[in-house]
């Protein structure tokens, strides 16, 4: 009943309140333009995608037309881009594009899909430095501040708004003088509170899902429905956090203005600083080589490779026997002297982005040890992490298509070396890849962690707030 | 745990310490159904802290504050239930009307069902005119609002009333309409403690005044037996032996 009474107040009291009307109407168009933007987002990478498939699908008819006509005696097109040459078929002009197909619900959460590569073109010089290189052509200012889609919004706004709704959810009703009134009406300074801010919550978390819902409905997020309670619940539990927050924040006695000063400062600190402060000790703690020192081994590895490529070559068949067959040893074809100087490269590679990818990994880790202390770091990766557009999944694509380039070589490298000729009858049989995409029970165990950690704090808030306000009375 | 069931507001013992200053020094009082109980004082005499422990909204250092018999520290809600409250400065919501601010507070202590026709008569009783029931409050003067304050307390249907100069700053007309309100609601059996500066008003409308020092009752009187003059003669006895008992400072 006392629940009901202070709800319908709290509706007036919200009716009667123009700036706060005008904020969160503010707020309604900020999730708009971030949803727009998500979604802008996703329909190019939806087209994206759709390109690189008809891309593979006309390479792979081109070259049969072209294998066709050189069987009934044409000649082809260039004596350099021959596709009877494996290094032809297999190489850059014969590329198979591996996609990522975005998100679930990349129109919530861009994420790193902006960031990290969503399509490789594999071939059989694909090799360490593919991955570490970007193709997309992206607006700096995204790629320094990050795309305003709903995650910035749900992260970074969302609490600010929750503060200026809560900062002074009990100093004002102090500093007013209706507390006294209130508490000598048979209801606790708890009730009043929690009801307070479960109005406010189920406002602004109503407003963020229900713009979120939309999204999700507008581009079949649906057809993931634990994801999109994952983003849910990530929602309300980051929402909450701040709620409670703010609500421990007014236990404490002092005036809005202080609240207001203690609370911003603690979003900043959590919010901005924390993180910010988490990325700088990663960089110093493990600077990532010089992306510079890897292009000059490529390139020293390059020049060296080809001033030994007999050697190489040698040495390359002693390490694959099963490779040899076909293989003349005194007089070695163009393609086996330059495939062993290929491998020489790749392996000259391996060994500068080993370093790179360990000090990243360092990185990662210093980052996960302590995104405990900051629920800002923990709703993001839950967030990403249920719209599918997290580093995990990423990592998970990168590494099949490592895999899929290892395919792509064992079908060509044994011809190049042999120096056989393709014919039109191969390219049925090329590897094509498949993704296989992460099962949503890995997404639940994986997000659990991030998501239970906010909880915890949630819990470790709400236990301060409810004793602060257990101490509350009208005389405050 | 219930006692003494003829008083309705008692005091036992009752003591409030803010660190090394008394604020209330073993309070004994009673005040029965149909009573109005008149506290006089100067500032910091322990008025408003006697009003507080009633209310709950301070915890005594010793001594127990009963509300129909059930102690006020372990039947918060009980108690309050059976309390009405009108402070020296009725603060509300300035968003709202002063109709909405009663509908709301009525709601709060129990009176949900009262609607707006029950509410507007409430407020017209209370003395505020019925074209300014609906008017936002931040449009209100103080003795405007003072009058919703009495409204509140009338629709609750309290048994007690706790009044902490509730007539500061109303004219004298609307003080005169505030004893009289405060008559009827004894007349129906309300037990009235009040705390009050103004004499006149205690004389004319309490059964008994208490007068206090330094946290103490120092005397208690009955109004039938005393007149404006006498009371005013001992209220100024007591300051003045006070004072001099504490070597000149007030």
């Amino acid at each position: 009943m006392a629940a009901r009474t202070i709800l319908r107040n709290e509706w007036r009291l919200l009716m009667a309140d123009r700036p706060l009307k005008i904020v969160l109407g503010l707020f309604v168009v900020l999730l708009g333009y971030a949803l727009t933007n998500g979604v802008v987002w996703l329909r190019f990478q939806e087209r994206t995608v759709q390109a690189t498939q008809t891309g593979n699908a006309e390479r792979i008819h081109a070259f049969g037309q072209e294998l066709e006509a050189i069987e009934n005696g044409a000649e082809p097109s260039s004596p350099f881009a021959d596709p009877r040459s494996p290094l032809v078929l297999g190489g850059p002009s014969g590329s198979h594009t591996a996609v990522l197909e975005p998100g679930p619900l990349t129109a919530l959460a861009v994420g790193q899909s902006d960031l990290l590569p969503y399509y490789y073109d594999v071939n059989v010089y694909t090799n360490e430095s593919s991955f570490h290189q970007n193709g997309e052509v992206e607006n700096p200012l995204n790629l320094m501040v990050g795309r305003f889609d709903l995650t910035f919004v749900a992260v970074y706004l969302l609490p600010l708004l929750v503060l200026a709704l809560s900062f002074n959810v009990l100093s004002e009703e102090r500093e007013q003088g209706t507390l006294a009134l209130t508490l000598s009406q048979p209801v606790s300074a708890r009730t009043v509170v929690a009801v307070k801010l479960a109005f406010r919550a189920f406002l602004v978390a109503g407003m963020v899902l229900a713009v979120s819902l939309l999204g999700a409905l507008a581009t079949g997020g649906f057809g993931s429905p634990g994801r999109l309670l994952l983003w849910s619940a990530t929602i309300v539990t980051y929402a909450l956090f701040w709620f409670v927050l703010a609500a421990w924040v007014n236990t404490l006695r002092r005036s809005s203005a202080w609240n207001a000063t203690v609370l911003v400062g603690a979003w900043l600190v959590l919010v901005v600083v924390l993180p910010a402060a988490l990325n700088a000790a990663a960089s110093l703690l493990h600077p990532l080589p010089s992306r510079v020192e890897m292009i000059t081994a490529q390139r020293e590895a390059s020049n060296d490779a080809v001033n030994r490529r007999s050697e190489l070559l040698a040495r390359y068949l002693e390490d694959h026997p099963e490779m040899a067959e076909g293989v003349v040893a005194d007089e070695p074809g163009l393609g086996a002297l330059s495939w062993a100087a290929t491998d020489a490269v790749n392996r000259r590679l391996e060994e500068v982005t080993a370093e790179h990818d360990a000090r990243r990994d360092d990185q990662i880790a210093l980052v996960r040890r302590y995104r405990f202390l900051s629920p800002a770091i923990l709703a993001q990766e839950a967030l990403l992490d249920a719209a599918g557009t997290g580093d995990a999944r990423f990592a998970d694509f990168q590494f099949q298509v490592r895999a899929f380039a290892e395919q792509w070589r064992e079908f060509f490298v044994p011809a190049i070396l042999a120096g056989e000729e393709m014919s039109a009858r191969v390219l049925p049989d090329l590897p094509r890849f498949r993704l296989k995409d992460e099962e949503p029970a890995e997404v639940a165990r994986r997000a659990t962690v991030p998501l239970a950690a906010l909880g915890g704090l949630l819990v470790l808030v709400s236990t301060g707030a409810g004793i602060g306000l257990g101490r509350v009375r009208g005389a405050d | 745990m219930t006692e003494s069931p003829t008083a309705l507001l008692e005091a036992r013992g009752l003591s409030k310490d803010y660190g090394d200053t008394r604020a209330l020094d073993s309070l004994d009082l009673a005040i029965a159904p149909g009573e109005v109980y008149c506290l006089l004082g100067p500032n910091g005499a322990g008025k408003t802290t006697t009003i507080n422990l009633f209310l709950g909204f301070v915890a005594p250092s010793a001594g127990r504050a009963l509300v129909a018999g059930l102690d006020v520290s372990t039947h918060d809600r009980e108690t309050k239930r059976l309390l009405a409250y009108i402070p020296e400065q009725v603060m509300l919501y300035r968003n709202l009307s002063g109709l909405e601010n009663l509908e709301y507070f009525a709601a709060l202590g129990g009176q949900g069902s009262l609607g707006r026709k029950r509410l507007t008569e409430i407020l017209v009783e209370a003395g505020l005119e019925r074209e300014t029931v609906g008017r936002r409050v931040s449009a209100y003067s103080k003795g405007m609002r003072q009058k919703v304050g009495i409204a509140i307390a009338i629709a609750k249907e309290a048994d007690a009333l706790l009044l902490d100069e509730p007539t500061s700053g109303l004219d004298p007309k609307a003080s005169n309409e505030f004893s009289a309100l405060v008559e009827r609601l004894r007349e129906r059996g309300v037990a009235v403690l009040m705390a009050t500066h103004d004499l006149f008003r205690a004389k004319d409308t309490g059964t008994r005044v208490g007068i206090m020092r330094y946290g103490r009752l120092v005397t208690e009187l009955s109004t039938a037996e005393i007149g404006h003059a006498d009371l005013e003669r001992i209220y100024l006895e007591h300051m003045q032996a006070d004072t001099q008992a504490n070597g000149g400072s007030p």
